[in-house]
């Protein structure tokens, strides 16, 4: 082989060497940026407090800001001790946390909702994460009644580090969580969860 | 008298082992029940759901608290990442191929 042939067998070696670090490196850019949004805004929520409503199930939920008007299931607990999830479908609907509170009374009443549904493509909950403080979240309940609560926190945390106390946790007024995945994707699912807080307004 | 010494041992060692028999037999009969006591623990928490109004007056406004990290995201097979990861790897293989026929072209031209 003589010296120029050996250059150009470097240079294209060198070359593909490049393009193959180039293809997975623009994708590990993307996954690490979103890191940086950990905790995006924890307010602290308004001072009125408003009267709590009796104990009915939630059997609808509307969210004006992201175009979310979806029927609410109920939710237990998977064999493994983590929260139920609702199932993969085209239409996917979010659902009710049967052992919180339900929507208007006192404590935290939990709603969840995937952001995406694999093939399906985007969940109930896709736009959760765009909320803003202030927004509104009506809970239709069972009996007639809606519970409507305003957002004062939207967060995004690591699955890791899932504030277990903070979304489950006691409080002295009706609030209600509202809980689906986000962050960078991974081969098996989503590193973060979107957490948006809301407490009733009216 | 030696003779019935040995055979007396070879009846204790027979007795030995018979009575070993049925206690490996007890052995691999006993992890059967296992199983089934680890399914009962996940029966457990239907009947505390269908208990779910008697549980409503509990210490806490969650009466049940799940643990970790909720599943909210079914991605799909072919995510971002496989794809860039094809695109790159196709690329690598391009110009790999590219430099391949460069080198037998010189070599053409060397005369080699």
């Amino acid at each position: 082989m003589s010296p120029l042939s050996r250059r150009a067998f470097a240079g294209a070696a060198l070359a593909s060497l490049l393009v193959a670090c180039g293809g997975p490196g623009t994708t590990t850019g993307s996954s690490t940026s979103p890191p940086p949004s950990v905790s995006e805004a924890s307010v602290p929520p308004p001072a009125k407090s408003v009267a709590a409503l009796g104990r009915s199930v939630p059997v609808g939920l509307k969210i004006p800001a992201i175009g979310v008007d979806t029927s609410v299931m109920q939710l237990g607990l998977a064999a493994d001790g983590t929260v139920e999830v609702p199932p993969i479908a085209a239409h996917d609907r979010a659902g009710w946390y049967r052992h919180s509170p339900t929507p208007g009374q006192t404590g935290p009443s939990v709603i969840l909702g995937h952001v995406t549904v694999g093939s399906y493509g985007d969940g109930v909950f896709r736009h959760l994460g765009e909320l803003n403080r202030g927004d509104k979240v009506v809970a239709r309940l069972e009996n007639g009644k809606s519970a409507v609560f305003a957002v004062t926190a939207v967060q995004t945390v690591a699955k890791a580090d899932f504030p277990t106390d903070e979304v489950y946790g006691d409080v002295d007024r009706p609030e209600l969580r509202l809980i689906t995945c986000g962050g960078p994707r991974t081969g098996d699912g989503y590193q973060d969860n979107v957490i948006v807080f809301a407490t009733l307004s009216t | 008298m030696r003779r019935t010494g040995l055979s007396a041992m070879a009846l204790a060692c027979a007795a030995v082992l018979a009575g070993a028999v049925p206690a490996f037999a007890d052995g691999t009969a006993s992890p059967t029940p296992v199983p089934s006591r680890s399914a009962e623990p996940t029966k457990a928490p239907s009947p505390a759901t269908s208990a779910e109004p008697t549980r409503a007056p509990s210490d806490d406004q969650v009466s049940v608290r799940p643990s970790g990290a909720p599943n909210t995201g079914e991605v799909t097979p072919s995510s971002g990442s496989a794809t860039g990861g094809l695109i790159g790897g196709g690329a690598a293989a391009a110009i790999a191929l590219g430099g391949g026929v460069f080198l037998v072209r010189r070599r053409r031209a060397n005369g080699v």
